[in-house]
């Protein structure tokens, strides 16, 4: 099914190339050898395929602005990994990850382990969470999509600010300023707005936009003349809710974000804390997998 | 069943089913349409409590007065409910039924007496014209539909159905024309339907001043021009997006332009809603920091009347955006409520003079000695003075002659796609 020796580079490959460098994230090198062994396999596992690059931000990110490009004329929209694979097709996106790999198209990755890890566990989750929790409106695909592009503001600003480590880590730990606000104290912007601006250009849905934007931003989840739109904070709050989890079940990286937010993600979900209770159970399994 | 209601004497609810039957099919062979009012008395339950129902009948028996008497046999009256009237008239098209409707206002609004006590009774009004193919039911419901929006917008008003404000996606309340706009400028904003067009500006030395970023939005090949889009991005607040989108673009294509060797600046503009937001700042270094541009290639136009906004926001917003490193400019200089004396506040480097004083060149001597004298004051605050909507020689050459330092307009170059401009330029530095 793979036979990328036997064509050549084709306009797609080119735009698909483009819109990875102006993603302006480096993917996750584990994510690109590990879609790169499924590959060459003698027959490649398409979902699994599929899971890989969804897992991985920039790839998602380049494979749904590629896919929802002008390029393509009038298709329906495209808001999740699998529509665009659906569109583009594996080959295309086979050979875009291989030239990645070959062209060193990024290189001097800085270390985004966490970032990468924290991302796709909390798409998945969120994810799963949108399914169970059966929320009139809310689909599971965009929950998985907002979960993962969230804060992809971050690498940008680390790639661009040296001490901007020592500036999450403040904001990590501050039970008392909002994230962003710790944010603001160092550099002139923050990484909602840097993820809201980027996911914009990436076409996303202006709901997951705005939600990326005001993903911290406790008045405009709660507030009630906030303009935010309902689908925006249950995105918000369902993502919080998956982050809770995780770092509930696996103890690490604890954040501040709950203790600021999680009241008021309860109340947007309608959960009662007993319920709560039980998803920390019911969430294990896809809180240990790793794909 | 009875069709008649016993206070008024107006056919009820099921007699006025049977007329608008009848009335359809008039109209069917006809072919003239008929209108439905639908009326129903702002805050009537409050007469009731007070009055007592007997209160409440006399005052609906002396409106139902009232329109016999207005109506003279030009509509068809029933009585719907306690508080509520239909009328149903023949040969009646929106534009007719919307007079009727006013007049009727005015009919209910005259002071009703009631014991010793004066009632002010308001009343909202729904109005459905009848269309072909339409059940009488359906057209009853439109009508109902289209008085409670009245209702909904306070009362005391009049709502044509199809005119009824409907939430968009993003929760504000929009007609339905402007709803399909808004569905358009979805589609566009998640389908790639947006794009930059680049119209160059050319220094009179013959060098290029700058390009400025113009928005193109279209959908399945289609294009919406900018007159029907933004006042409904206003609207909905999706300008905000659609500012910030060309904000980010424009400042990737100044960085592309700069990897190719030119340092030209590219001109964006920053909408009123962007720069009275307290995150704009924010966005606009979001923008620099994505693009990896140099602010000094970026210049944001804003119109003379952003500058003179006292409000704090907007005052902080601009010495952000002059501390970030980027360029100020005044869009559309002379129209509006223009100040030559305002101009040493305001901190842009460049004045760009509207297209209404350059169309009237060179023909308008006292247009010129405009063009001259704010020319003159411009360079004496330091600033660049450019010239939009040059399409003459003769223009140009008027404006040259006083002084303007650059032209822009269909002269020289349309705006175009960013593919054709590097060629554009390369071509330019060529000859």
């Amino acid at each position: 099914m793979m036979n990328e020796q036997n064509q050549g580079p084709s306009a797609v490959d080119d735009l698909f190339e483009r819109t990875l460098l102006d993603v302006g994230i480096p993917p996750c090198p584990v994510v690109l050898d590990r879609f790169m062994a499924e590959v060459r396999k003698d027959e490649p596992d398409y979902t699994r395929l599929a899971n890989i690059i969804g897992s991985d931000v920039s790839l998602s990110a380049g494979l749904i602005k590629t896919a929802n490009s002008p390029y393509f004329g009038v298709r329906q929209r495209v808001r999740s990994v699998n529509e665009a694979l659906t569109i583009l097709g594996l080959n295309t996106a086979s050979r875009a990850v291989a030239g990645i790999i070959l062209r060193k198209t990024f290189p001097n990755v800085p270390n985004l382990e966490r970032f990468w890890d924290a991302s796709a566990r909390v798409a998945r989750l969120s994810g799963w969470l949108a399914q169970q929790l059966e929320i009139r409106g809310l689909r599971a695909e965009d929950a998985y999509t907002f979960g993962l592009f969230r804060d992809c503001g971050i690498p940008v600003l680390l790639g661009r600010f040296p001490g901007y480590q020592a500036v999450l880590d403040r904001a990590n730990h501050d039970a008392q300023v909002s994230f962003t606000e710790v944010e603001e104290e160092a550099i002139p912007t923050n990484h909602a707005m840097v993820g809201c601006i980027l996911a914009q250009s990436w076409w996303l849905p202006e709901e997951i936009c705005r939600a990326i934007r005001s993903h911290h931003d406790l008045r405009a989840l709660t507030q009630a003349g906030s303009d935010l739109p309902m689908l925006s904070r249950r995105l918000i709050a369902i993502a919080q809710l998956a982050e809770h989890i995780l770092q509930h079940q696996l103890g690490l990286s604890q954040t501040q974000e709950w203790c600021k937010l999680g009241e008021a993600c309860m109340q947007l979900l309608d959960m009662e804390e007993a319920r709560l209770e039980a998803l920390y159970g019911e969430a294990t399994p896809i809180v240990s997998s790793d794909e | 069943m009875s069709s008649i209601d016993t206070l008024t004497g107006f056919p009820n609810r099921f007699g006025c089913l049977q007329m608008a039957e009848q009335l359809s099919s008039d109209a069917v062979v006809s072919g003239q349409p008929y209108a439905i009012l639908w009326i129903d008395m702002d805050r009537f339950k409050q007469v009731n409590e007070s009055f007592g129902h007997m209160g409440g009948d006399e005052v609906i028996k002396s409106l139902a007065i009232r329109f016999r008497t207005r109506m003279g046999g030009r509509a068809e009256l029933c009585r719907m409910g306690a508080d509520e009237f239909v009328l149903l008239v023949p040969r009646c098209d929106r534009d007719q039924a919307q007079r009727l409707a006013t007049e009727l206002c005015s009919t209910i609004e005259e002071p009703i007496a009631v014991g010793n006590l004066v009632l002010h009774p308001t009343a909202s009004i729904g109005i459905a014209i009848f269309e072909l193919g339409e059940g009488s039911l359906e057209l009853l419901e439109r009508a109902d539909r289209a008085m409670l929006a009245a209702k909904t917008k306070g009362g005391q008003g009049v709502v044509c159905s199809g005119d009824e404000p409907i939430p968009g996606r993003l929760g504000v309340t929009l007609a339905r024309e402007e709803l399909a706009v808004e569905n358009s400028l979805h589609f566009a904003l998640e389908n790639g339907g947006l794009c930059l067009h680049y119209q160059p500006i050319i220094h009179a030395h013959g060098h290029i001043e700058a390009v400025e970023a113009l928005m193109r939005c279209s959908v399945n090949g289609e294009s919406i021009p900018p007159g029907k889009f933004i006042p409904v991005a206003e609207k909905t607040g999706l300008i905000i997006r659609l500012g910030e989108w060309c904000l980010l673009q424009g400042a990737m294509h100044a960085r592309r332009l700069f990897d190719a060797g030119y340092d030209t600046k590219v001109a964006i503009n920053v909408s009123r809603a962007q720069l009275i937001s307290p995150k704009f700042t924010q966005a606009l270094h979001a923008a620099l920091i994505c693009s990896n541009a140099q602010p000094g290639q970026i210049e944001l136009e804003l119109t003379e009347s952003l500058f003179m906004d006292v409000s704090d926001h907007v005052q902080r917003n601009l010495k952000n955006a002059l501390a970030a490193g980027v360029r100020l400019a005044i869009d559309d200089f002379g129209t509006g409520y223009s100040c030559l004396a305002n101009l040493k506040d305001i901190p842009a480097g460049k004045l760009k003079l509207d297209r209404a004083f350059v169309t009237v060149l060179p023909e308008d001597r006292r247009a010129l000695s405009v063009v001259r004298a704010m020319t003159q004051l411009g360079h004496e605050l330091g600033m660049t003075i450019v010239a939009e909507g040059c399409e003459r020689q003769e223009e140009i050459d008027a404006l040259l002659e006083v002084g303007v330092d650059a032209i822009q307009g269909y002269f020289y170059a349309r705006p175009m796609p960013e593919e054709q401009l590097l060629p554009w330029l390369q071509q330019r530095s060529a000859t």
